[in-house]
């Protein structure tokens, strides 16, 4: 190398130093805030988690518990109830929007008079408030003057059903906002996809002699799962955070019908002011969301070979 | 050739028979509440609903917006302004840098920078606010607006560097080879050439930024009590104990507009942004 090259070449290795370092300093605002405000809480809460925490008159932690605060939850039935009602919460929530959505998005995906119209229609509920949706969906499902028994008696029923009342039905009420709020994203992602996947491919199918449910089943179901594995994560992780609907139509109830984990650790938390076993629950909600979601980013990946994306 | 037009017919019917459902069970709620809100009090508690308006009530508007109702709904407002607006200029002003960095420039660690971010998303928000909330009670900072701004920018921050990265990777590298052959600095290169190109992008996440802080309950509901910081949705929530329905019915309909405004107007732009996460 000649000494005049070396030199470039020194410089070269310098400005990519400095670029490197300018790089860092503009990321670093945002690594900065997402450590303060993610990182250190996440391992706070680690350590509340094996700990016996006193919030009053000042908090204070009082000691090391080891795991106590996990085989606290392990070990109560209402752990358990709330585990079971938020995987049936969520997986309910992801196979009912699913397939509505999906009906939409084919839907939109014609030609028809008004489609705009509906388009931005089924945009909507997006746009309304989590607690907005949650004070008109009590409103439609008052049992005395609602609108989902008003339409009942229009009807010529009974319209008496008190849907907020059993925790089973109380569920299956929450179900159905969340879905409502969440066809939107759903309807909106599926129809990107299916205007990706070539019409020419299904157009090739039918001509093929697919009928329109052999079509949909072996050509555009099988293209369309790269697009809907990613919905269902999506919908998934939503479900497990859900709070917001909970909070406003049934507080968990009745008789924690309701409670699904991440309603679980903030009556803990904020009702029963017990970080410690709150701690440890979040840290069990976590990973059971960290699990599902390694499924399905697996399945995903099946699917996008399958695709031969 | 009769039996397949007719075939034809049939399927047009059952296509609009359809987009009727659908326009009916997405839009009623929303129909329903603004119904509600127009409505008397001894009708909407009557059991004969209805589901046609015979007349237009606006005293639980007028109710709402009087000193003397027991939720401050338009100082709500202005607060909820606030801090949105701090929130959204804050955000894209901290996601945009970074975002542009991460994806264009050789940040140490941008793999795991950008995976950790998408990873945050995934856990419950309680995870972190346990701690939170006592940091913000022992920094006194509990009932402020910096109390609600900084965990909102927070919250929403690892979201928007993703969506801003989409609009970044979407600038063609050629445009920036160009004006370094030009003899553009990086921060020439920033402000003449990369921002003007982000316009759009900077936009969109301006709206997303705004909207997010708009609905967000569970911060304010943990992090604030009094009155003179309410937001609107928490002016919701408290207004749900009250029992003017009527009332409550318009005060979700005046939280609610902004967003949908916004949504029905842009709803081009929020489209593009979901499709570019499709084809990614």
């Amino acid at each position: 190398m000649t000494p005049q090259a070396q030199v470039v070449e020194v410089r070269a290795g310098r400005t990519r130093r400095r670029g490197r370092l300018v790089a860092a300093a503009m990321a670093a605002p945002a690594v900065l805030v997402v450590c303060a405000v993610y990182a250190y809480p996440a391992l706070s809460t680690l350590a509340y988690s094996v700990s016996k925490i006193d919030l009053s008159p000042r908090f204070r932690i009082e000691g090391f518990v080891w795991l106590r605060n996990f085989i606290n939850q392990l070990t109560d039935a209402h752990f358990w109830q709330a585990t079971w009602i938020t995987v049936y919460f969520g997986v309910m929530l992801c196979l009912l929007t699913v397939v509505l959505s999906f009906l939409i998005a084919l839907l939109l995906n014609k030609t028809f008079f008004g489609r705009g119209l509906l388009r931005v229609t089924v945009l909507l509920p997006w746009a309304v408030p989590p607690v907005a949706s949650g004070v008109l969906w009590v409103q439609m499902f008052h049992a005395e003057f609602g609108f989902l028994n008003g339409l009942i008696r229009a009807f010529g029923g009974e319209g008496g059903i008190i849907w907020l009342g059993g925790s089973t039905i109380a569920l299956h009420s929450v179900l159905v906002t969340e879905v409502w709020r969440w066809i939107p994203f759903a309807t909106l992602f599926i129809l990107a996809g299916l205007q990706i996947v070539p019409k020419s491919v299904r157009e090739a199918a039918a001509i093929d002699g697919a009928g329109p449910w052999r079509g949909f089943r072996h050509v555009t179901f099988p293209l369309m799962l790269p697009v809907v594995v990613p919905v269902v994560i999506f919908l998934f992780v939503w479900a497990m955070k859900v709070f917001d609907t909970i909070f406003v139509l049934t507080r968990g109830g009745p008789t924690r019908g309701t409670t699904t984990l991440n309603f679980l650790t903030y009556r803990q938390g904020f009702v029963q002011f017990d970080f410690g076993n709150a701690a440890a629950t979040a840290y069990l909600l976590s990973a059971l969301t960290v699990v599902a979601i390694a499924g399905l980013g697996w399945m995903l990946s099946r699917s996008r070979r399958l695709a031969g994306m | 050739m009769v039996g397949t037009s007719l075939a034809r017919r049939l399927k047009r019917v059952l296509m609009y028979a359809a987009a009727v459902l659908v326009l009916i069970v997405t839009a009623f709620p929303l129909y329903g509440i603004i119904l509600t809100s127009i409505q008397t009090e001894p009708d909407i508690r009557s059991r004969d609903v209805a589901f046609v308006p015979t007349y237009i009530e606006t005293e639980h508007y007028q109710r709402i917006f009087d000193e003397a109702s027991g939720i401050p709904v338009a100082e709500s407002m202005v607060n909820s302004l606030v801090v949105a607006l701090a929130t959204a200029f804050l955000t894209v002003a901290i996601a945009v840098p970074a975002a542009y960095a991460l994806h264009r420039m050789s940040v140490p660690g941008r793999r795991v920078i950008l995976g950790g971010f998408a990873a945050i998303y995934v856990l419950p928000t309680l995870l972190f606010v346990l701690p939170l909330f006592i940091a913000v009670v022992q920094l006194g900072l509990y009932d402020t607006y910096i109390g609600l701004v900084l965990p909102y920018t927070a919250f929403t921050l690892p979201f928007m560097v993703w969506i801003m990265g989409s609009f970044v990777r979407a600038i063609p590298v050629e445009v920036e080879e160009m004006a370094r052959i030009d003899g553009a600095g990086l921060r020439q290169l920033m402000f003449r050439i990369i921002i003007p190109l982000l316009r759009p992008g900077i936009f969109a996440g301006l709206l997303l930024g705004f909207i997010l802080a708009w609905v967000e309950f569970l911060t304010p509901l943990l992090f604030t009590s009094d009155l003179s910081i309410l937001t609107v949705t928490l002016g919701l929530f408290r207004s749900t104990m009250d029992i003017a329905i009527g009332q409550l019915a318009a005060a979700t309909v005046i939280t609610a507009l902004p967003v949908i405004l916004i949504t029905a107007i842009f709803q081009r732009n929020i489209s593009e942004v979901v499709t570019a996460g499709v084809e990614r």
